[in-house]
């Protein structure tokens, strides 16, 4: 066993900021573009997403149009860059719902024991039987075509996902010596719950609320594939690209918006795994 | 993982280490010179040197970090992929630092084995012991083809280590078996081949102390029937006296000391190796006399002649699978004010379960505790929370028993805030106070765990249970994950408080020789029931019952079995390596 | 032992049986108690033409008029007994639309996880025998890349490079054998990078372990410790993990199949989806789930056979501390 002692806190953390693989900061600075994007479209390009110039349709990627144009002569950038909102907006929502949600089932199922835990982890089974992409399908059939939709049917399926990973955390964490010894400290179990099982089983949980953030931009792409978001002119990627297929000897109308996706997903992907690494 | 730019020819070697003065026809079995290990930039041993001869044994001391089992691991080549060895390793004159994998694996499991320090986790858990051990036999270029020949090998030698049952161990998986007998299987399939050289790594650590006896005793048989060469890793002086015909010392990846057992023991030329030796318990039972004198005048003055701990009659069962097992079998003992008892016994005897009992946590079947005057009433929160203002543990292992989200000053202040004791500032105060009585600075108030050594976590565990000022505290093995100089740190801060603050201790231990260094008064426990009981210089000095002179026994005396043996370390060893096979 | 064993599997196979059943009362909850009901939405939607006759008769024939409670209890009775109800749309029996399209559904779903299998150990036991400097990392990065792809972009790859640029297949003949074979590349690639994902990192879990470098110290070679030592510890989490992936497959077959346009259980459930053909979806997911449910059963049932350390005795209650004392030396038998 090694003790590698850091002489002060600040140093320490100045460390962490120095050691960010290069990986992980391009990763940052994708996500940053995409989140510019979202908030701010128009700072990132001058043509409207909706409407094109016909004579300036299938046109090539080109300086004047990075991604080449649609078959209406819309620019595609530009479509990508306005789409960007409602497709990561939506992704982040589920996963949201998944955490909250999923989080405090998985917490009081967990924490509470017994009975609670019986019915809730049942309930949760039950989720996770039904495949994801399936069960998102029919309630977003049930809640009718809308991206929002989408983001709640995605949203559920995280519920159970958060649930089951929680409880196994507070589980463990509740299970730890430091948690006999707060209640030996006089700890009620209010306190143990919120100051000691709740921070630490909540570590790993981060990680993985980014990893499924990813997760869901895929899915409700999935899902805008097959026409369950907003109709068009609606510029969401996943339609973007379902649109393209219909084009496929103009490919970079699959390509942009997929390369897009795929960028964006890896960069999550790849914080998440920084984030587990380092903690 | 050998340097390949350093390719030197086995035999045009320049004379090896500087420690070593003189030369012999033969070369030595292993000669080791300007060894460094790194990983990346940072160097975990530097320039280590030293020798070993046919037939004899070497020991290499050291705490952790010191780099002891790295040394070991680059000799038999076996360090992770990122690390970087340099230097020379000859084994027999021939270099094997440089020798391409290749041609040195037929070295490695045949002239060289190897015994690892955790057994539970060094065989492969989803294969029978006698297919590792098959695979191991059908290595050796015996001329041995036919199976059965090699089942009967295998058997053979098991029974040579003292294995009861050579089939049913054969059949069995690893997690069927217990640490000792694993451990045997592993010294078995390490000397199948008659190796020159074994070397042990930390063979014992992970074991039982009448277990670690056992298994020492069978190293030193083989060694002797079978003329291996032993070189032992341990970071236990004692044993590696009593084990050793030379000794080398370690301290951060460099050599402090060097040299024949008696001498390094009788006179410890370096400061570190003095320092080692004055902490070891089995070496230095008068070691904190003075304070414990001072803990008993101090005691003498306020007349404080009252029990502080009461246990009568206590039993505990619990139910496994379907039959009642009695953890805790009417068990009772008295703690008098300002002194320290100690709770002996080895895993399985009980004592992890009384001292949940005493604690509340688990409730008693029968019997009455009382603590502090406090008649216990497990499951009541209530009156519980008021026996645990005077009564606090201090875990065995600090690395789980803080919670590694926090900092010092809550971790210290916890107790207080929920307690709801004094104003904010007085709070302030006392974790100050506290902090400063275990020596530990105000630097790291703001530090979590996770940036404080094991030492510095067990002081802040310490802290956190004398914040609240209790009567009585009990000591889960507070040293046993502690290295032995940061161990006998700890316990001088825990016997100064005491001689202090009147504090009367509860001190739950495997280790007989700390017990001796710091307990006035002792309970033996074994199977659930205390077998013997008494003042600790009386049970030490005289030891009723049997099971309590294996226990004895079992502290290593530091005194080399070449030069002197005495009758109670040999017989009762062989004896009972038949009692563990059957337990 | 054995007994200990059977009385597990009666218990997990109760265990799955709720579980069925349960999520077939969710899906029905889902589709009743949601906003949107099918009788106003379907039927007497001006675009599919029902006259005000065929709707009274339809809801009488479905049971639509009855409470809900009511049509849970008779649509739960006919599910255990194996009768899927009627089509809302085209009243044909549910049980026999599913059969139509199920075996294209099942080639498809079979031949990705033949597809995933080998991908998956291609990939994880190359990663081990490749050197370091060139492969090895880039071996590594594929299960996250693959992590990272919608499914539906791979298969839109696949028709754009074999179909339209090497033209192996015909996209209006999505049966082909190598039309087939495509579509189950693109399903089965997410799923082996799952897969990859575990076997990598049990490997390399494995290799750290302390019983692998004694193996070693006994003179044994790289390839005999990865083959007589890795290979099965690293093999037995992959069971669970190819069981759960079980779900991912039967999903994402829904989009593949849109993508390749093969007619299977996907393509039903889009044309049911269009229609809110509640009893058809319903009938899917409820099967989907059993067939998860069923898998992931077998898993659970096979895994304590392939693993001796799994006992089936549920552990004695252990305290923490007690867990720590306990750790090192194990019982003797």
């Amino acid at each position: 066993m090694t003790y590698v002692l850091s002489a002060t806190q600040t140093s320490s953390r100045l460390g962490a900021v120095i050691r960010i693989p290069p990986g992980v900061i391009l990763a940052f600075a994708i996500i940053a573009l995409v989140i510019g994007w979202s908030i701010a479209p128009g700072l990132f390009t001058g043509f409207d997403p909706a409407v094109g110039v016909p004579a300036q349709k299938l046109l090539g990627p080109s300086l004047d149009h990075w991604f080449g144009t649609d078959h209406l002569g819309r620019d595609l950038y530009a479509r990508v860059v306005h789409g960007t909102a409602s497709s990561v907006s939506s992704a982040f929502i589920a996963v949201a719902i998944g955490l909250f949600a999923g989080g405090l089932i998985g917490l009081a199922a967990g924490f509470l024991g017994g009975w609670t835990d019986i019915v809730l982890a049942r309930l949760v089974d039950i989720l996770l039987a039904i495949p994801r992409f399936l069960l998102a399908v029919i309630i977003v059939t049930a809640l009718g075509f809308h991206t929002l939709n989408a983001a709640v049917a995605t949203g559920i399926w995280e519920v159970a996902v958060f649930a089951r990973v929680m409880r196994a955390e507070v589980i463990k964490t509740r299970q730890a010596t430091f948690v006999e010894a707060a209640f030996l400290a006089g700890g009620s179990r209010w306190h143990i719950l919120l100051r000691h099982v709740l921070p630490n089983a909540s570590r790993s949980v981060l990680p993985l609320a980014v990893l499924h953030f990813g997760l869901s931009i895929l899915v409700i792409a999935g899902l805008a594939f097959l026409g369950y978001g907003d109709p068009p002119p609606a510029s969401d990627w996943g339609l973007l690209i379902a649109t393209g297929k219909n084009y496929l000897k103009w490919p970079w109308l699959v390509y942009a918006p997929a390369l897009v996706t795929i960028a964006t997903v890896l960069s999550v992907n790849r914080i998440s795994r920084w984030l587990r690494k380092t903690d | 993982m050998a340097p390949q730019d350093r390719l030197i020819p086995a035999f045009s070697r320049a004379p090896s280490s500087p420690l070593q003065g003189y030369q012999t026809a033969r070369p030595p079995l292993l000669d080791v010179a300007d060894l460094c290990v790194a990983y990346g930039r940072r160097e975990v041993v530097s320039n280590a040197g030293f020798r070993l001869e046919r037939g004899r044994s070497l020991a290499l001391i050291g705490e952790s970090g010191s780099g002891k089992s790295t040394i070991a691991r680059a000799i038999l080549r076996l360090l992770p992929a990122e690390a970087r060895a340099s230097g020379h390793v000859a084994f027999e004159g021939q270099e094997v630092l440089s020798l391409p994998e290749r041609r040195f694996r037929p070295l490695r499991g045949r002239a060289i084995g190897f015994v690892p320090q955790d057994p539970g986790h060094a065989l492969n858990p989803v294969r029978t012991i006698g297919a590792q051990a098959l695979e191991a036999a059908a290595r050796l270029d015996s001329g041995v083809h036919d199976k059965a020949a090699r089942k009967a090998h295998v058997l053979d030698i098991f029974a040579q280590v003292g294995l009861d049952q050579p089939q049913r161990v054969f059949d069995s998986y690893p997690h069927q078996l217990s640490g000792g007998m694993l451990q045997r299987v592993l010294i078995g399939l390490a000397v199948l081949p008659r190796p020159a050289l074994l070397v042990a790594d930390e063979p014992t650590s992970a074991l039982d102390v009448t277990i670690q006896k056992r298994i020492l005793d069978l190293l030193s048989r083989l060694r002797e029937d079978l003329d291996i060469a032993l070189l032992l890793i341990t970071h236990d002086l004692a044993i590696a006296a009593e084990r050793a015909d030379r000794l080398v010392v370690l301290k951060d990846g460099r050599i402090q000391e060097e040299g024949r057992t008696a001498a390094v023991f009788a006179a410890p030329a370096s400061a570190y190796a003095r320092k080692l030796q004055g902490d070891v318990p089995a070496l230095n039972p008068d070691r904190y006399r003075p304070l414990k004198d001072r803990a008993a005048r101090q005691r003498a003055e306020t007349a404080a002649g009252h029990d502080k701990i009461i246990v009568s009659g206590m039993t505990k069962r619990f139910l496994v699978d379907g039959r009642s097992l009695t953890a805790v079998d009417d068990v009772s003992f008295k703690v008098a004010a300002g002194t320290t008892h100690a709770l002996v016994g080895e895993s399985g005897s009980g004592k992890t379960t009384t001292i949940r009992l005493l604690l509340g946590l688990e409730q008693a079947d029968e019997g009455e505790i009382t603590i502090a005057g406090h008649r216990l009433r497990a499951g009541d929160r209530t009156s519980m929370r008021a026996v645990w203002r005077q009564l606090q543990l201090v875990y065995q292992n600090p690395f789980t028993s803080l919670d590694p989200s926090w900092t010092v000053e809550r971790l210290v202040r916890e107790p207080l805030d929920r307690f709801g004791i004094g104003e904010r500032a007085e709070r302030d105060e006392r974790v100050r106070a506290a902090l400063a009585s275990v020596r530990l600075s105000e630097d790291l108030l703001s530090r979590r765990p996770g940036a404080l050594s094991g030492g510095q976590r067990q002081r802040v565990a310490i802290a956190r249970a004398l914040v609240l000022k209790p009567d009585v505290i009990v000591l889960d093995e507070p040293t046993s994950a502690l290295d032995v100089s940061v161990q006998a740190e700890i316990v001088e801060v825990l016997l100064s408080l005491q001689a202090e603050l009147g504090l009367t201790y509860l001190f739950v231990s495997h280790d007989l020789a700390l017990v001796r260094q710091l307990a006035e008064t002792v309970s033996v426990m074994r199977h659930g029931r205390i077998i013997e009981d008494g003042r600790v210089a009386e049970i030490f000095d005289q030891p009723r019952e049997a099971y309590t002179r294996t226990l004895l026994a079992s502290i290593p005396s530091g005194a080399s079995r070449n030069a002197l043996l005495t009758p109670l370390e040999t017989e009762p060893g062989r004896a009972a390596a038949r009692v563990e096979v059957l337990a | 032992m054995r007994h200990a064993y059977l009385s597990f599997a009666g218990k997990r196979l109760a265990q799955a049986a709720v579980v069925i059943l349960l999520a077939y009362v969710f899906t029905f909850i889902v589709v009743s108690i949601l906003p949107g009901d099918p009788v106003t939405n379907v039927l007497r939607n001006p675009q599919n033409g029902f006259s005000e006759e065929e709707i009274q008769s339809i809801i009488a024939a479905q049971g639509l008029d009855r409470p809900v409670l009511v049509q849970l209890w008779s649509s739960l009775s006919s599910f255990l007994t194996g009768d899927l109800g009627l089509s809302l749309r085209s009243s044909r029996p549910v049980t026999t639309m599913i059969a139509e399209v199920l075996p294209s559904t099942l080639t498809l779903a079979t031949s990705a996880l033949t597809v995933a299998l080998t991908l998956a150990v291609l990939i994880a036991y190359g990663t081990q025998f490749l050197p370091k400097r060139w492969g090895q990392g880039l071996l590594r990065g594929f299960p996250s890349l693959f992590l990272s792809v919608p499914s539906f972009v791979i298969g839109l790859v696949l028709i754009h490079v074999f179909g339209f640029k090497l033209g192996l297949f015909r996209v209006i003949e999505p049966d082909s054998a190598w039309a087939t074979f495509f579509a189950a590349v693109a399903l089965g690639i997410p799923v082996s990078a799952r897969i990859a994902e575990v076997l990598i990192a049990n490997l390399d879990q494995e290799a750290r372990q302390e019983y692998a470098a004694v193996a070693r110290s006994r003179g044994l070679g790289q390839a005999a410790l990865f083959f007589r030592h890795l290979v099965k510890p690293s093999l037995l989490p992959v069971v669970t993990v190819v069981a759960l992936s079980f779900g991912e497959l039967l999903g994402d077959s829904l989009i593949t199949e849109a993508v390749f346009g093969r007619n299977g259980v996907g393509s039903l459930v889009q044309r049911s989806v269009a229609t809110q053909d509640l009893p058809v979806l319903q009938a899917v997911v409820s099967l989907a789930a059993a067939v998860f449910v069923l898998v992931n059963l077998l898993a659970d049932l096979v895994y304590p056979l392939l693993d001796p350390r799994v006992t089936l005795i549920g552990p004695a209650r252990q305290s923490p501390t007690k867990a720590v004392e306990t750790a090192a030396p194990g019982a003797a038998a």
